[in-house]
């Protein structure tokens, strides 16, 4: 059995060596073919975790209010500020962005300029104190909210951003001092007018959440908080059933963008799944051309064998191991192309190098492996040769 | 004689001819469903976007400040502005008509609502105060150039469910919010009395809806009973555009007031949402259009995006498909030494078999993609149907690209072998070596 061993790579090696131009070019296809699977794969797997992250450009996907609430202006309900450590506790919430909200009427008004001018008209609006936290809160509100409450948090003076049609009812400008007054409590800030938005924050006014607090004699009490979960529509689902555990509090997703989420998700996947799936027939199919293309080579090489008395079982057998070491070093060489194609590609396409994931490099090699002896089929005819037919010089 | 040559080398070996054409015939199917289904794809998904409900928002332009908390005016009914129902036709005249999926107006009113009937109207016995918002459910609307157009709340609000049915516009129907109907003990199938405004209505609850908002906290009615409710005949407060746009690039954000007339008129004829907002505002004298920022915005940047990549999947595709045919017809190629040099022995001119040879391979690639191309269409049908219900759409460019791709890469595929190929000298080839 050794000197057999023996003499089995020693042909190996031979076949491989026979013909430097032939290997490299089946090499450049197994490597190709290797290379886009490893590739596509690793995009596959990476777009769909940043698709979920982009998807929350879309805002907030999950509200807690107060259980049975008429939201109606006059009979507001309230939820404990401190709720939402009570909700997550045991959870880990600290990515997920949430901004907390107290809503109520106050009548607005803007400063003259000069003490002995009359103050302007007031109107009734909307005012909603807010404070938020987490990373990335743009994730939860407007970016234009998010960047005028953080610039204005370094001033001295407290300030407010105003919605722009709430400011064009005012005819207020950027840096004025708007008067809010509710009941008889009155409090001034410094107005930024914010951009406009198309939604009810147009007409609103945002206040930090304490003097708000302080403002509507609310003390420690919200009126909804807004969460932006990240994930699959899955965790997503999940998360919510999490924090339905608390009484008093109703959570409910944003259907709005939870239900068309998932129903764009599922459709992008997929499209790449498909994709993935055509490519890899591809690359089969790209193998077994250059396999055809050996088959017919070998013709005198295995009638030789076969006339020296080689069985038909272990010529294949040589064959088939030749096919799966081209396979081995092909796959090896392009999924690891593949991988550093695909960090390319994910910067071009989400502006963030995708993550190399470790599973694919396996699996993308086995596969290339697999599709290498699947395309090795060819070959099979090499069995029916009949050495005395080759010597003759038959076709 | 020439002719016969081709005619012969494809009856004389029917097998390898076949091996050859059915592997290009594969490689361009593949091509021609990747192909055809990112062509179709880029509408598809903005469709699929549009179930993300409405992106313009139209609103009096003289109104007061409303007073809104999640998505419901709190204003009385007598204070603020209203725009007329007879205008919304008009909406289906503008350049980008065929791109508005649907519209719905709303109005909103505050009422009083019991189910028991024996109560009478001045003496409700539930405390169950609630907002009414009267809007469409299905409704035609006449245009003006004669025909009508069917839509409501459903095209602008999919993500609505009613358990039940919807109301119809014309009867005195309503469906009651899902949290509303809890407290309220109303149910499907049993009436529902109003009372606002002075005036009294009593509604068959024909559904129970669940939407995740605030509207699950009120009732949604005929806009015509709303408008009979609050006094305000024909009017309404405001109106949900859902319109099928095109992502704003660095062009569609520029201010149109600043645009020479030449890029107006470009910027005015793309689908951006913009301009989408600026044709429907010519059409609504009074009215201010708003682009509802996050929906839009956060569509174009997730379509973009998703675009991009489909085309770089479907370009990886092209390629692994051009690799496969190259090679194969490359194999073609080589096994026909003995006959080149046999040719060749007899005469023939390296540029004569080369011709001869292209000519084989062209045919080749012909046959071969056109078969390939009627196969991937059935491909790219089955995987359209698969992920988004519908198959795509016929496509001449398709077509054109991928007989030509087949031409290209089959030629490409034999050049370096038919390059070598006229090297060759004829003896050693006839003695077998």
């Amino acid at each position: 059995m050794m000197p057999d061993r023996k003499m089995f790579w020693r042909i190996l090696r031979r076949l491989l060596a026979a013909n430097r131009g032939r290997l490299f070019v089946i090499l450049l296809a197994l490597g190709a073919g290797a290379a886009i699977t490893a590739a596509l794969l690793n995009l596959q797997v990476d777009a769909r975790r940043r698709l979920t992250t982009e998807f929350r450009a879309f805002g907030a996907n999950v509200v807690i209010a107060p259980s049975d609430s008429g939201t109606s202006a006059e009979s507001p309900r309230f939820l404990n500020d401190s709720l939402f450590a009570d909700l997550t506790e045991g959870m880990d919430s600290s990515n997920i962005p949430k901004a907390e909200f107290l809503y109520g009427v106050v009548d607005i008004a803007r400063l003259p300029a000069a003490t002995d001018q009359q103050p302007g008209a007031s109107t009734k609006a909307i005012l909603a104190g807010l404070e938020y936290s987490g990373s990335r809160p743009e994730q939860v509100l407007s970016p234009a909210l998010v960047s005028v409450t953080r610039k204005a948090a370094s001033g001295q003076i407290l300030s407010c951003a105003v919605g722009p049609r709430a400011a064009a009812a005012l005819q207020l400008h950027n840096g004025e001092i708007l008067v809010l007054t509710s009941d008889s409590r009155e409090l001034s800030c410094r107005a930024s007018v914010l951009p406009s938005m198309g939604s009810e924050e147009d007409s609103q006014i945002f206040l930090d959440l304490r003097a708000a607090q302080t403002l509507l004699e609310q003390p420690g009490r919200i009126s909804l908080i807004q969460l932006s979960v990240p994930g699959t529509p899955r965790q997503i689902q999940s998360c919510i059933d999490a924090l339905r555990s608390l009484p008093g509090a109703d959570v409910r997703p944003i259907r709005q963008f939870t239900e068309g989420e998932a129903k764009i998700y599922n459709r992008i996947s997929g499209i790449l799944s498909a994709t993935v799936g055509l490519v890899l027939l591809l690359t089969a199919l790209c193998v077994m051309a250059a396999m055809t293309n050996v088959a017919m080579e070998r013709r005198n090489d295995v009638g030789l064998m076969k006339a020296i008395g080689g069985a038909t079982r272990r010529v294949l057998r040589l064959f088939l191991a030749e096919a799966a070491l081209l396979g081995l070093t092909g796959g090896i060489l392009g999924a690891a192309i593949g991988i550093l194609l695909s960090m390319w590609l994910g910067k071009a396409v989400f502006g963030v190098a995708a993550r190399p994931r470790l599973i694919v490099y396996p699996v993308a090699v086995a596969l290339t492996i697999i599709v290498a002896i699947a395309g090795a089929y060819p070959l099979r005819r090499l069995a029916n040769i009949r050495p005395a037919a080759v010597f003759r010089g038959e076709a | 004689m020439f002719l016969r040559l081709v005619a012969d080398s494809f009856s004389r070996r029917p097998r390898h001819k076949l091996l050859t054409g059915a592997a290009l015939a594969l490689g361009m199917a593949v091509a021609t469903a990747a192909l055809s289904v990112s062509l179709d794809v880029g509408d598809r998904l903005a469709r699929e976007f549009r179930s993300l409900g409405a992106n313009l928002l139209v609103t009096p332009k003289a109104d007061s400040l409303p007073l809104e908390i999640g998505g419901v005016d709190y204003r009385p009914v007598n204070s603020g502005a209203y725009l007329p129902e007879s205008d919304l036709g008009k909406l289906k005249t503008i350049f980008w008509r065929n791109n508005i999926v649907g519209f719905s107006p709303a109005l909103e009113t505050p009422v009083d609502a019991w189910t028991k009937s024996s109560q009478t109207y001045s003496t409700p016995a539930v405390d169950a105060h609630t907002i009414l918002i009267g809007t469409w459910a299905s409704h035609s609307v006449s245009v003006p150039d004669g025909s009508t157009y069917v839509t409501g709340i459903e095209k602008t609000n999919p993500w609505w469910q009613v358990e039940g049915r919807w109301f119809n516009d014309d009867a005195k129907e309503c469906v009651a919010g899902k949290t509303f109907a809890a407290r309220s003990g109303a149910k499907i199938g049993s009436p529902l009395n109003l009372n606002g405004g002075g005036k009294h209505l009593s509604l068959f609850v024909t559904g129970i809806l669940s939407g995740g908002g605030p509207e699950d906290d009120s009732i949604v009615a005929p806009l015509r009973l709303a408008q009979e409710l609050s006094g305000k005949q024909g009017q309404y407060r405001r109106l949900y555009v859902s319109a099928l746009t095109k992502p704003e690039d660095e062009f569609g954000k520029r201010d149109p007031s600043t645009l020479a007339p030449a890029d107006y008129e470009r910027w005015y004829c793309t689908p951006y949402i913009s301009s989408i907002a600026l044709q429907i505002k010519q059409v609504l004298p009074g009215a201010d259009v708003r682009v509802i920022r996050r929906v839009a915005e956060g569509e174009g940047a997730i379509l973009t995006r998703v675009r991009t990549l489909l085309w770089l999947v479907t370009f990886a595709s092209l390629l692994a498909a051009a690799l496969a045919v190259g090679a194969s017809s490359a194999a073609s190629v080589i096994q026909r030494r003995t006959e080149i040099g046999l040719m060749k022995a007899l005469g023939a001119a390296s540029s004569t078999v080369g011709f001869l040879l292209v000519a084989e391979q062209l045919l080749l690639a012909l046959v071969g993609g056109g078969l390939g191309y009627s196969f991937g269409i059935l491909l790219a049908r089955l995987v359209g149907q698969k992920i988004f219900g519908v198959a795509p759409a016929f496509s001449f460019l398709v077509l054109a690209v991928i007989v030509g791709l087949a031409a290209i890469v089959t030629l490409l595929g034999s050049a370096i072998p038919l390059r070598r190929a006229a090297r060759y000298e004829p003896a050693p080839i006839l003695r077998g070596e």
